[in-house]
């Protein structure tokens, strides 16, 4: 930059002196003076006198402000006036670029690669990085983030040239002023003048020759007074000859309020009319037309408008985030191509920063994508810098720019597409961090770019790391912005509903918000849900939990680090929840407990509480006193082998009012509102009582009410079973005392005791089928399984599908009506024995009194049992009930061997459709030695024919 | 406490197979021969209230009643490191120690006149507990005291405690060898007659089998009384097993018998075991080539040659069975049950009766954890099968023989019982043949119209008077 000579004399030639060298245009002050001072006559027209002076100011932003002013200051007053006030308004508004380019000027260029790289060695060494280099991409900078801006633009672009920060802080405040300068005209207090001036000015311009009519003068016109109407025209005729069909949109060429909702620059039109008038082009040498150029280049690419490059309207929903320019078709081809290449940068610079913009407060991982893109941004801020620096000291040339510039581009156009592809899809959150996985694959082979992209991606994902860091940490979540793949349903505090929050809790406390998974984490998405579960379930235990130190937790795109984080706080989680489950809280002793109970596993502790309650629980469910029952049970318990069960004190009897079909009802439907308002049926204690077994948090979690109810109803059916095994056991033994008697008497009650014995071997079987061919196998299956156990998900699932399996192979299922008959064949049992223990008294007598009829020969031994006279008299009247006796047992005989036909029989044909139920044992058992075979086939036959 | 259960132990065969019992009962439940429990059985949650109960000092008591006439076998278990463990109010002996002679008569004819005595304790024990299930009654049928007392004490009690099961274990005498008991068939018949009558079930261990098991099994060539004790004590202790490790089935005596014996009379059941070993040749050849599943068990213990009860060859091949239970006991997977049954099943491995309809029920047992078993699995079959009268059969050929001759029957004359006439004799006969028949008769599909009828003996002599087979013929 040549040196000026400031001469103190006059101000004006100063300025001018100062503007020329500036813009190397071919005048002298001393011309343009004389151009101003001729007479009306001689002089040139105040159009061309306007020229003249854009052509020596067009280097200042202002220029356009400036010379819209003295355009109409020229109409009024006398050129020479127009003069001192262009003087004057142009030196007042300019803040001398140079005062700190001068120190750098030596140090201030751009070297070449090679020449860089030896010096990067030499100066900083390692510390430094390439960030702005032109070969590098800005985002190469890979741990210093946390260094704050300053510094770090500081170090990394300044350091290694040994150069005091502040110069390049002032360097970089030099841009933002200049920016933020021609901004400020505006408000300005003149400024409104000033505009209204332009305004009524803008109208004579226009109607001089301007293609644009009149009538949308007003906004779309008022942009058209930023171009001088000769460029305008011009323009047009380029655009029409080229026959560019992008442009064909109105020529707006500034961009209108509604693409700028917030704070954001995006090559806002400002009102420049007094700018100066632009040089122009066509005359100028190819060096001053690149010059001129790249400086409007700087201008455009940090998204301020340039006098020749001018941004096009854009599309609203296409192009939204893409810009396009047209160049002043004066400027030479070759340099209008080559800026013509680096322009996209622009776009795509632009592109970002209103993607920063329209996506503020849309959830904390676009917050940090924005923060990192807006350090990106100021990366580059720093880079046009240095070539604006570089520019000044003429040492710029536009292909130099774009060989520095082209590696930001690839990197920005990377950013900018995906920064797009999000806007357009309105991704936020997970989804976000998704699309960056996608832009990453895509951009396999472009390095530079790819590392921008998972660089943007790590930063990206940190909250949203945090976040998953503090859930699989210690299962809290902080989400405000609902952004995380985990929701917390809480609605209920756990402790207010006793009863039926534990399987609730578990289902439907957490859940996974599928829209909310990254994809690197969709694989994962189970274990982390569940791993923070278990975290809150221990805590919820009131057990200090010992979280994962040092939990490092990243989301690196490049590697599957996160994944062993997440797997190892996984297992961490499961393994302790299991621990608390298992070790701690001893669940597979509750198992055992409710085995041993509700399974009727200890089967001598039920005889003997059987023994205890038979007479309570034969009595109407109504008449049953629970209190009786439950001192029966806490008395049964401590005098049992049971007394030494730790687990004793939490079983508990219960009487449920309906019956066993009902219950299944519920538990299939458990949301059916028939749970109070069922008909209670005429059921006695026996029917309905089950033991019920309460255990706390976090036992509850496994058996919770449900799987209770599923053994109560596995009870009821053994139990019921067991009730009527025993009342046969117990006719069994009173009909022993017939074995004394003469065989005449022995054969009539021969077919009752075979009819005894078939039920007894039925009733028999459906227990032994039930328990040792249906819950002892699974149960065995079972605990196996839970011996490789690795968490409690698997600890439910295992236990549910015990139980499911026990119930379906217990016929307590509601599809299948076989259970039904199980209750009505043990009703019948039941009715049978009732029958047999009455009249054992009738046929007790009678045979008495047959020995004593013929007691010839009778021993003595007897005696004792004789009856009395009026015993015998009693006997006798009731003789003809042996008849009936006979007749009766032949009618039960008949009922039951109906109903078991039936029920063996609807087990074969269920078998004959589904092959994998076991019932089909049952019968085998039943039937083993084929005693039932010819029945059921005459019925199959009957059926057949019928 | 629960289904309590009284052990009387009568004669000298009562007493010592109830020794072994005890004995194998106090090392199963880990009580010391003192009645202490070991300190390594604390936790146990196995059922000793059954056959024990416990003093104010703790240590445990067996409920079990030894009678004896004569103080030889009572003196070596009083003088056993076992004697501090019975209760010695318990333990009666005869004043007059002379024994029952081998002689039934003199037996049930003591029993009638120490009744009280005996029943002093009876009641005492029976008061004591708090269910009482029954009484187990472990005899020989062919001495005196044993058939003869017990054939007594089981009358008295079916009486006593009619809602009370009375099960027995009874030592039947062995047929391959002459006994040195002449009177050995009428103490038998008399004594079977009590069996069919006044007990609930009937145990039955053959002295021939056992023998011939301990000959051929176990190689032993001339097997003591305590090598057999010991296989009667092992049968007693499985058998009881499902009582005193209660599981899901078959945890009282009333449970595990009723569904063994669908009529009152046929109650006699044989056992088999498996797997048959003595510890001596344990140690040689006792290598387990493979895992022994429950079929295995099963299959083996429908194998004549395991069981305990030696029926002769079945020549018509019409005998089968009424019921089976199998106590499986050791390492099993419940899982294979099902198809241990259905291969059974198919295979037709066992004949059963054709008037009802009837299993093999299984019932796996836990096992002491404190007895180490050489084998994995081991298995217990109770079993009613037809062919035990085949058994009854004999006594009754041998009770003919001897009745038809008069042979030796003055000694019994000589009781009260007898004082009069043989009638008991005569209508013991009876009886026993009228199981037979009725055994006879559960091989056929119309079990259900059978009735008995009056059977001459086959060898005829007796001052009985001929009448002509009758279907009107009433009983006793």
């Amino acid at each position: 930059m040549a040196h000026l000579k400031t001469t103190k004399t006059d101000p004006v030639r100063t300025v001018l002196a100062i503007l020329i060298d500036e813009t190397q245009a071919k005048h002298t002050p001393d011309s343009i003076i004389r151009e101003f001072r001729a007479t009306a006559d001689k002089r040139r027209s105040n159009r061309e006198l306007l020229l003249l002076l854009e052509s020596i100011s067009c280097k200042r932003p202002n220029y356009r402000n400036v010379l819209d002013e003295i355009r109409s200051m020229l109409e009024r007053k006398d050129p020479m006036y127009a003069l001192l006030v262009f003087a004057e308004r142009i030196n007042g508004k300019f803040l001398w670029p140079s005062k700190t380019s001068n120190a750098l000027s030596p140090l201030f260029d751009m070297p070449p690669p090679l020449s860089l790289s030896s010096r990067n060695t030499v100066l900083s060494g390692a510390s430094s990085s390439d960030l702005l280099t032109p070969t590098t991409p800005l985002n190469s900078r890979s741990a210093d983030e946390n260094i704050d801006l300053c510094t770090m633009a500081s170090t990394t672009s300044y350091g290694r040239r040994a150069v005091d920060p502040a110069d390049s802080r002032a360097d970089l405040r030099q841009i933002k002023q200049r920016v933020l300068n021609a901004v400020s005209t505006r408000t300005e207090p003149g400024y409104d003048k000033i505009v209204k001036h332009s305004k009524s000015g803008n109208k004579s311009v226009t109607t001089n020759g301007s293609s644009i009519s009149p009538g949308n003068a007003d906004k779309n016109a008022s942009a058209d007074d930023v171009w001088p109407s000769l460029v305008l025209a011009d323009a047009y005729s380029r655009k029409t000859e080229n026959g560019d069909h992008n442009h064909n949109a109105p020529p707006s060429n500034g961009l209108t309020e509604e693409y700028h909702p917030t704070l954001l620059w995006d090559y806002y039109k400002v009102d420049d009319s007094n700018s100066l008038c632009k040089q122009s082009l066509s005359g100028l040498p190819l060096d001053t037309q690149q010059n001129l150029i790249l400086e409007d280049l700087i201008y455009v690419l940090n998204g301020v408008r340039g006098a020749y490059i001018q941004p096009l309207a854009r599309d609203k929903v296409v192009e939204k985030y893409e810009t396009r320019f047209t160049i002043h078709n004066e400027l030479d081809k070759s340099l209008a191509e080559l800026a013509q290449e680096i322009l996209p940068l622009a776009s795509h610079y632009m592109g970002i920063q209103i993607a920063i913009s329209n996506s503020e407060g849309r959830g904390q991982v676009i917050s940090a994508l924005n923060a990192q893109l807006t350090v990106i941004t100021k990366e580059y801020h720093i880079l046009i810098s240095q070539a604006e620096e570089e520019l000044h000291e003429n040492q710029l040339s536009l292909s130099k720019l774009q060989y520095y510039l082209q590696p930001t581009m690839w990197v920005l156009h990377a950013i900018c597409t995906f920064v797009v592809e999000m806007q357009t899809n309105n991704c936020h959150g997970a989804a976000v961090l998704s699309l960056l996985g996608v832009h990453i694959k895509r951009l396999e082979g472009d390095k530079s770019a790819q590392e921008a992209i998972i660089s943007l991606a790590q930063k990206a994902a940190a909250p949203y790391m945090t976040m998953l860091q503090a859930w699989i940490q210690k299962g809290i979540i902080v989400d405000p912005t609902r952004e995380f793949l985990v929701e917390d349903n809480e609605v209920i505090h756990i402790y207010e509903l006793p009863e039926h929050y534990s399987d609730d809790y578990w289902e439907r406390r957490y859940t996974v918000r599928d829209k909310c998974i990254p994809k690197f984490l969709e694989g994962h998405s189970d274990k982390i849900l569940r791993t923070g579960k278990y975290l809150n379930v221990i805590r919820q235990c009131g057990k200090r939990m010992m979280p994962i130190q040092n939990m490092n937790l990243k989301y690196d795109p490049t590697n599957e680090q996160h994944v062993r984080v997440i797997n190892d706080a996984y297992y961490f989680a499961a393994r302790m929840l299991l621990d608390v489950l298992i070790t701690e809280n001893d669940l597979m002793g509750h198992l055992l407990s409710v085995r041993r109970y509700l399974l009727l596993h200890q089967g001598d502790f039920i005889m003997q509480f059987m023994d205890a309650c038979e007479d309570e629980l034969s009595k109407n469910v109504d008449q049953v006193l629970p209190i009786t029952l439950e001192n029966l049970l806490g008395l049964t318990l401590r005098l049992s082998s049971a007394r030494g069960d730790p687990y004793k004190d939490y079983v508990h009897c219960g009487l449920l009012t309906y019956d066993l079909v009902t219950q299944m009802s519920k538990i299939i439907n458990p949301d059916e509102e028939n749970w109070k308002t069922h008909d209670r049926l005429d059921l006695s204690g026996m029917e309905c009582f089950a033991f019920s077994y309460e255990v706390k948090w976090p036992v509850s979690l496994v058996l919770n009410h449900i799987a209770i109810s599923k053994y109560q109803m596995l009870f009821r059916q053994l139990f019921y079973c067991k009730h009527v095994e025993r009342q046969l056991c117990k006719i069994w033994k009173e009909n022993s005392l017939t074995k004394k008697f003469s065989p005449q008497s022995a054969e009539l009650y021969r077919s009752a005791f075979t009819l005894r014995q078939r039920m007894m071997n039925a009733v028999q079987n459906l227990e032994y089928y039930m328990m040792i061919e249906i819950i002892e196998p699974n149960w065995h299956i079972f605990i196996e399984k839970m011996k490789k156990v690795e968490n409690v998900d698997m600890v439910l699932k295992l236990h549910h599908d015990f139980l499911d399996l026990c119930l379906k192979n217990c016929m307590l299922t509601e599809t299948s009506h076989l259970n039904r008959a199980i209750f009505k064949l043990c009703k019948i049992c039941l009715k049978f024995c009732d029958f047999i223990q009455r009249s054992q008294r009738f046929f007790l007598d009678a045979e008495l009194k047959s020995m004593v009829c013929d007691s010839s020969d009778e021993n003595t031994d007897q005696s004792d049992s004789e009856p009395d006279i009026s015993d015998r008299l009693q006997t006798e009247s009731k003789m003809d009930e042996t008849d009936t006796f006979g007749e009766r047992v032949k009618r039960f005989d008949l009922e039951f061997t109906g109903m078991l036909i039936t029920f063996l029989k609807q087990i074969n044909d269920l078998a004959k459709d589904n092959t994998t139920d076991l019932f089909m044992n049952l019968v085998h058992r039943i039937n083993f030695n084929g005693f039932y075979s010819d029945q059921m086939e005459k019925l199959c036959v009957e059926n057949a024919m019928g | 406490m629960p289904s309590e259960i009284i052990t009387l132990q009568l004669g000298q065969c009562g007493n010592q197979i109830g020794f072994e019992f005890w004995k194998r009962l106090c090392l199963e439940h880990g009580i010391s021969p003192s009645g202490v429990l070991e300190d390594f059985a604390t936790d146990g949650m196995d059922r000793k209230d059954v056959f024990f109960y416990q003093a104010d000092d703790d240590h445990y008591i067996p409920r079990a009643v030894l009678l004896d006439l004569e103080p030889r076998v009572i003196n070596t278990i009083m003088t056993s490191a076992y004697s501090k463990l019975y209760n010695p109010e318990n333990v009666y002996l005869s004043k007059h120690g002379g024994g029952a002679g081998n002689n039934w008569a003199s037996g049930y004819g003591q029993g009638d006149k120490l009744q009280e005595e005996i029943f002093d304790i009876i009641d005492r024990e029976a008061d004591g507990s708090d269910s009482l299930e029954g009484f187990v009654l472990c005899h020989s049928i062919a001495g005196g005291t044993g058939s003869g007392m017990g054939s007594f004490l089981m009358e008295r009690l079916a009486d006593r405690y009619p809602k009370k099961l009375i099960q027995t274990y009874s030592v039947f005498p062995n047929q391959d060898e002459i006994s040195d008991v002449v009177v050995q068939p009428y103490n038998s018949m008399l004594t079977l007659r009590r069996l069919t009558t006044a007990a609930d079930s009937v145990v039955v261990l053959d002295n021939t089998a056992l023998n011939r098991i301990a000959c051929d099994r176990l190689h032993i060539q001339n097997p003591t009384f305590t090598q057999i004790n010991t296989l009667v004590s092992t049968i007693m202790s499985v058998s009881t097993t499902t009582l005193r490790y209660p599981s899901y089935m078959n945890n009282n005596l009333i449970g595990l018998t009723a569904p063994l014996i669908p009529t009152p009379q046929l109650h006699f059941l044989m056992t088999g075991y498996t797997p048959l070993t003595s510890d001596s040749n344990l140690s040689n050849n006792a290598v387990n080539v493979r895992k022994t599943t429950v079929l295995d068990v099963m299959r083996r213990l429908l194998q004549p040659k395991n069981m305990m009860v030696s029926t002769g060859p079945d020549k018509s091949n019409h005998h089968c069975y009424i019921s089976i239970l199998n106590i499986i006991q050791g390492e099993v997977d419940p899982t294979q049950v099902h198809k241990s049954l259905q291969r059974i099943r198919e295979r037709k491995l066992a004949q059963f009766i054709p008037w009802g309809p009837t299993s093999i029920q299984v019932a796996l047992s836990r096992s002491s954890p404190y007895v180490q078993s050489s084998h994995r699995v081991s298995g217990l079959m109770l079993a009613n099968h037809t062919s035990i009268c085949s058994l009854f059969e004999r006594t009754l050929s041998q009770y003919d023989k001897l009745r038809k001759r008069g042979a030796f029957l003055d000694q019994f004359r000589r009781e009260d019982i007898f004082k009069d006439d043989l009638n008991e004799l005569d209508e013991s006969r009876e009886i026993v043949d009228g199981l037979v028949q009725e055994y006879e008769a559960a091989t056929r599909m119309n079990y259900l119209e059978f009735s008995a009828n009056k059977r001459d003996p086959k060898v005829d002599g007796d001052a009985r008077s001929e009448e002509p087979k009758s279907m009107n013929s009433v009983g006793f």
